[in-house]
């Protein structure tokens, strides 16, 4: 579905990220794994076209046949809007603080898909209930919820819009044991059951054990390994992965 | 919750004016200065030790101060601020006289001032990098470094001096029949030196608050998941109107303090120029009236800014008084 081909990407002209090549495979969860700093939000900002204004970028993002590196900022806004989504790491903050959440869930779903207000509170608070989340939130500012009840609100979100492809840039870093098995098992159910192309940036390799099928291994900007998640956890080729592997046990 | 906290609002107003009010009389009774000079003028040294007694302590000023200040604020709290020595007319009489000028030089500056820097603020904040952006950090600096008096003098050279467009002084013609279009030719060029002189700094303030807004994880987190660029941008306006707010309210004294040199130097017949008459002529009736009185604007002014704010940060309305 995504092929990432020779991405290169120099910030006040020091290489950032160096000829990384991966692919993610339609319908299937595609791990992003490595240590912090080595360019995998980078990756998936590039991905995305939100790269910072002073980043040269260089190589290919092909999706559906289309180069997005060369696409206009306009022709990634309707990608964006109508293809992906992406959670990112810091609930918390990831919605305005002074929006009551109600509003602010209608522009990341209903809003964004085009449904009028009254079809997207039937579908919406159907998911709410399944994700265990009460009604009530609608009414309630961000800062009166907790991160886990936050990350939900997204996931939410995520399954009202369908994605074709779902980006999850480290979802789990910020919760706690519970809320993080609880998180893959949603996500995975999205895999599951709508064939979403899910890419889970981590670097929990619980996680990728758990949910993901394939994966790429990144070490200081570069993918040093690619592969199924049974073939490099059974015979990891590089020496980062078959240390990272071994700090698991 | 809310009239919990008008009504705390209004009791830190009131404590505010009680402190102003305080402070301004023992300073102005510690300064040098007696009233029969205010009331005598040139010919008060003329006046034998007997007269000067009679004044004295027909002014009440053989009482001790904390006594005068007690006596003070309980005719003021009636609305009673006392008889100027210089003019011996009620102080709330000359007061009256001079409110409206300095209401309509204060609501009219702030309104361009807040209107031109939301403006300005927006356009240069929204578009980081653009000449918008680079064009407002230089103007902002040049204009807030130049001194109101000076700028003033130059537009008096300028616009009535050499040009002979707009009059140099006053509030309004020598008859007092000049109307409303007369009015506005006098207040032009005092609320232009006000305006100019501020209104870069304040769109400076909001245009780093939008771009710092603009940094969010938040908006980042919108602009990846293809939220409409309108609502983003309403929602950064929003975020970024709460501290641009705090800074007109922590701004508007010394606003206050600008508008008095102006008021002089352009002779608006308003509280400023007031003022400044009253310190000259040691005139502490007149003075501890004008003082109040601009107390009062500032705390009002200050109690609707908040009430905006309380309107526009859920935080403050969810946690009471900040």
């Amino acid at each position: 579905m995504i092929s990432v081909s020779d991405l290169s990407i120099q910030i006040h002209d020091k290489p950032i990220i160096d000829h990384v090549e991966f692919t993610i495979p339609r319908s299937q969860i595609t791990s992003l794994i490595g240590e912090s700093g080595s360019g995998k939000s980078l990756t998936v900002s590039a991905m995305l076209g939100l790269l910072p204004a002073n980043a040269k970028v260089s190589g290919e993002v092909l999706y559906d046949g289309r180069n997005l590196l060369s696409e206009s900022d306009q022709v990634m806004e309707r990608i964006r809007k109508k293809d992906i989504f992406t959670i990112f790491q810091d609930a918390a903050n990831s919605f305005s603080p002074s929006v009551k959440m109600g509003s602010q869930l209608y522009a990341f779903s209903g809003g964004r898909v085009g449904d009028a207000k009254d079809v997207y509170h039937m579908k919406m608070h159907v998911i709410l209930e399944s994700l265990g989340l009460s009604l009530g939130i609608v009414e309630q500012y961000p800062f009166e919820l907790s991160g886990g009840m936050l990350q939900r609100c997204m996931i939410a979100c995520a399954f009202y819009v369908e994605p074709a492809l779902l980006i999850a840039d480290e979802p789990t870093s910020a919760l706690d044991m519970v809320l993080q098995k609880e998180f893959i098992e949603l996500v995975t159910s999205l895999n599951k059951e709508r064939g979403t192309t899910i890419l889970l940036i981590t670097h929990d390799l619980d996680i990728v054990a758990e949910a993901a099928h394939t994966m790429a291994v990144m070490q200081r900007g570069q993918v040093v390994e690619t592969g199924t998640v049974e073939a490099v956890f059974a015979q990891p080729v590089h020496a980062y992965t078959k240390r990272l592997l071994a700090s698991r046990f | 919750m809310t009239a919990k906290w008008v009504g705390k609002r209004m009791a830190m107003g009131i404590v505010v004016l009680l402190i102003v009010s305080f402070l301004s009389f023992f300073i102005m009774q510690a300064a040098p200065g007696d009233p029969a000079a205010a009331f005598y003028g040139g010919n008060a040294q003329t006046l034998t030790t007997a007269e000067k007694e009679r004044i004295t302590h027909a002014f009440a000023l053989d009482q001790p101060v904390a006594y005068r200040y007690v006596a003070w604020l309980r005719e003021t709290v009636k609305g009673n601020f006392g008889t100027s020595y210089k003019e011996g007319r009620p102080v709330s009489t000359i007061l009256m006289e001079r409110l409206p000028n300095t209401l309509l030089l204060f609501c009219a500056t702030m309104f361009f001032i807040i209107a031109g820097s939301i403006w300005l603020g927006t356009v240069a904040g929204m578009k980081e990098g653009s000449i918008w952006d680079r064009g407002l950090s230089i103007f902002s600096i040049a204009t807030s470094s130049i001194p109101a008096f000076w700028l003033g003098i130059l537009f008096i050279y300028f616009f009535s001096v050499s040009v002979g467009i707009l009059p140099s002084s006053g509030s309004s013609d020598v008859s007092g029949h000049g109307g409303l279009l007369d009015t506005i030719r006098h207040l032009i060029m005092p609320a232009s030196v006000l305006i100019l002189t501020h209104v870069g700094i304040y769109a400076r303030f909001l245009q780093e608050g939008i771009k710092k807004e603009n940094r969010q994880y938040y908006v980042k987190v919108a602009r990846a998941n293809g939220v409409k660029e309108a609502i983003i941008r309403k929602g950064i306006m929003r975020n970024a109107a709460i501290p641009y707010l705090n800074y007109i309210a922590i701004t508007i004294p010394s606003f206050f303090g600008g508008s008095i040199i102006v008021e002089s130097l352009f002779g608006w017949s308003g509280l400023g120029q007031l003022t400044v008459k009253a310190v000259v002529t040691k005139d502490f009736p007149l003075l501890m009236g004008s003082v109040m009185i601009t107390g009062v604007i500032v705390v009002i002014s200050l109690f609707i800014l908040d009430l905006i704010m309380y309107a526009m940060d859920p935080k403050l309305r969810k946690g009471g008084v900040r």
